[in-house]
């Protein structure tokens, strides 16, 4: 599988803000309008200025991703090539993927009577045919790069060793949430750009599994506790009616 | 007689307006559309319909399998009287929750979707699994208030013979399935890790929902229980609201605890006493849910009248809600940015669907046999004279 996955390498020293990400990301989807300030129903990918930095903001391709585990009927599933693909004929509607992502990135479209959950899909048909994701092949400064996980990773490891002082020593998304299938590098330090402090660095989805495999002990000692308490009182009650049924019998006699 | 007939036009004057302002509202979600009929946004994508009528309505019947379980596993012969109530307080719960996911589910034709399409990972799956499996045992549960009205005597018989046969499987399971999803409703929050409130956040919120619902469940057996003496005319042993109210302030103190206890371990205790909202929202729970009713239980004057008790239970519902809708909304608005309140047609639904449940309630204690006909052999002993 890693030879395959595919993912993203964001460079934000290298981004200037032009939104050509944005516009062919809504062209290739058939979205309307502009270029949109925040992630929403017609935008999978937007850029977040932030002081003098340029953040683009993405679905992060999460190798473990949240919104997988929770959805009830598997609408998503992490595929082999990276993408963390949503499919909307299975959906229900309940939108736990939307609290449960720690991004905030799936959205929903609010104004439709048949809404369904929106979000990037790494342009899964395309990488599929072994092209590149349209944001990456849009990107005029090469601050978006599409490539093999293993390769980009090195990739931003070489950039942060090879440029010394330039870089903030963190490649966000190779340990958030248990790794991610976007990466970024920048010159200012995260938190200064608005990126969210994951809560741990194991992928989430572990939270629940703990929860979850309680299942089996409830059911087996819980059930033979229940069991167990009913066969006691029957027989308390079986030997208190022999009980009276000697007192008696005695006081025939 | 006058005065019936007073009271009867104003509750159906209330009936009309609470179904006409629900089907307005469900005329607004089907064809107007969410934002039209919600205030639910991406940063609050659940907002009442998932924190008081799934968390609250699954909750508050958890009076169904403690009661069944007390009666048929542990012997408790005394409460086998409103037993069968009981578990059609919890049925009619689990219907109207059922019901309530054509309105907050986004595709509600795929509601069956779980059926086929599993995902084991999920704990909303597990739940939705349990809360089918259990509304069916409850279903079985209660059908023998159907099967005695079989006209035919030897289908009848048989019918009611192969249940007895069952019914303490089916009183097992459903405890069993019980107690799994009313923690997993709390299992629901744990991957929200990082998005939800330090003073609502658990990794076992599982336990603390289990804990929580059973004196819920309580407390609105309770309060059905003495609607049905004051109002439909059931003769009851009061004696056993009291008995009821004994179990309900023991498993809020041990509630209580648990909670500051979790609070405590994940280092939480600093955020008590901010100056920020969500202090004062904890702080109405704890009030609601634990102080109140345990201060108020503890009164001989509220513990010995049915009225007291039938308040008292009405706190803890409250702060029973309180607590769901803290968990559920409160928790998240900091983390999401986003500051949601109900529009008028959210809660419009809600209150129609309970309303439905209500009048149903109502139909089947005068029609069917709910309660046993006999007349109980203790009386309440400072049973007032309002009770006519």
């Amino acid at each position: 599988m890693s030879k395959q996955s595919k993912a993203l390498l964001i460079d934000i020293t290298k981004c200037i803000g032009c939104q050509q990400c944005s516009v062919a990301c809504k062209a290739g989807h058939k979205q309307p309008g502009d270029p949109e300030p925040t992630l929403s129903a017609t935008a999978f990918t937007v850029i977040e200025p932030r002081g003098e930095k340029f953040v683009r903001r993405l679905c992060m391709h999460c190798e473990d991703p949240s919104c997988a585990s929770v959805c009830p009927v598997g609408a998503i599933v992490k595929t082999a090539q990276g993408a963390v693909r949503y499919d909307g004929s299975k959906c229900i509607g309940c939108r736990y993927c939307m609290i449960a992502c720690p991004f905030s990135v799936p959205k929903y479209e609010w104004s439709k009577l048949a809404p369904y959950v929106t979000k990037c899909d790494m342009c899964a048909e395309r990488v599929l045919a072994g092209k590149q994701t349209l944001c990456a092949e849009a990107c005029p400064t090469g601050a978006t790069t599409f490539g093999d996980r293993e390769d980009l990773l090195m990739e931003a490891h070489k950039r942060i060793v090879e440029n010394p002082g330039t870089y903030v020593p963190r490649i966000y998304g190779e340990k958030e949430v248990g790794g991610t299938s976007v990466f970024y590098i920048s010159d200012v330090p995260f938190e200064q750009l608005g990126f969210i402090e994951p809560p741990m660095n194991q992928p989430m989805p572990t939270l629940s599994a703990a929860a979850l495999g309680e299942v089996p002990t409830v059911v087996t000692i819980g059930g033979s506790l229940l069991a167990g308490l009913y066969w006691f009182t029957q027989r308390r009650r079986e030997v208190a009616l022999a009980q009276v049924a000697e007192q008696d019998e005695k006081e025939r006699n | 007689m006058s005065q019936i007939m007073r009271k009867i036009t104003l509750w159906r004057a209330i009936s009309a307006v609470i179904f006409a302002a629900g089907l307005w509202a469900t005329y607004l979600r089907f064809f107007a559309g969410w934002r039209a009929a919600t205030n639910l946004s991406d940063g609050q994508p659940w907002g009442i319909w998932v924190g008081v009528a799934t968390l609250c309505g699954v909750g508050l019947s958890a009076g169904g399998f403690a009661i069944a379980g007390a009666v048929y596993l542990l012997g408790m012969e005394r409460y086998h009287a409103i037993s069968r109530a009981s578990v059609m307080i919890a049925f009619l719960g689990y219907l109207s929750v059922a019901a309530g996911y054509a309105w907050e589910l986004g595709l509600p034709w795929n509601f069956w979707h779980p059926i086929v399409m599993w995902n084991r990972k999920s704990v909303l799956f597990e739940v939705v699994w349990c809360i089918m499996l259990y509304t069916t045992v409850l279903a079985l549960e209660f059908s023998p208030a159907l099967l005695e009205k079989i006209p035919h005597q030897r289908i009848r018989e048989l019918a009611l013979e192969w249940h007895h046969r069952i019914l303490i499987g089916l009183v097992l399971i459903g405890v069993l399935l019980s107690s799994l999803h009313q923690s997993f409703l709390g299992g629901l929050f744990i991957i929200f890790k990082g998005k939800v409130y330090p003073l609502w956040y658990s990794n076992y919120q599982t336990t603390l929902f289990y804990l929580s619902a059973i004196p819920a469940g309580f407390a609105m057996v309770i309060i059905a229980l003495y609607l049905c003496h004051r109002s439909l005319g059931v003769k009851l042993d009061l004696g056993i609201l009291k008995d009821f109210s004994r179990v309900i302030t023991p498993l809020l103190v041990i509630f209580g605890l648990f909670r500051f206890a979790d609070l405590a371990r994940q280092h939480a205790m600093e955020y008590l006493f901010l100056a920020r909202s969500e202090t004062f929202y904890f702080w109405l729970e704890m009030a609601l849910f634990i102080v109140a009713p345990v201060v108020l239980l503890n009164l001989k004057k509220v513990r010995e009248t049915p009225i007291g008790l039938y308040w008292a239970s009405a706190i803890t519902v409250m702060g029973f809600i309180t607590h769901r809708i803290n968990v559920s909304i409160t928790a998240l608005e900091r983390a999401t940015g986003t500051h949601y309140v109900p529009k008028w047609s959210e809660l419009a639904v809600t209150i129609m669907l309970v309303a439905t449940a209500v009048i149903a309630f109502r139909w089947a204690v005068l029609h069917l046999k709910i309660f046993p006909r006999v007349e109980p052999r203790t009386r309440w002993l400072a049973e007032p004279a309002e009770a006519d």
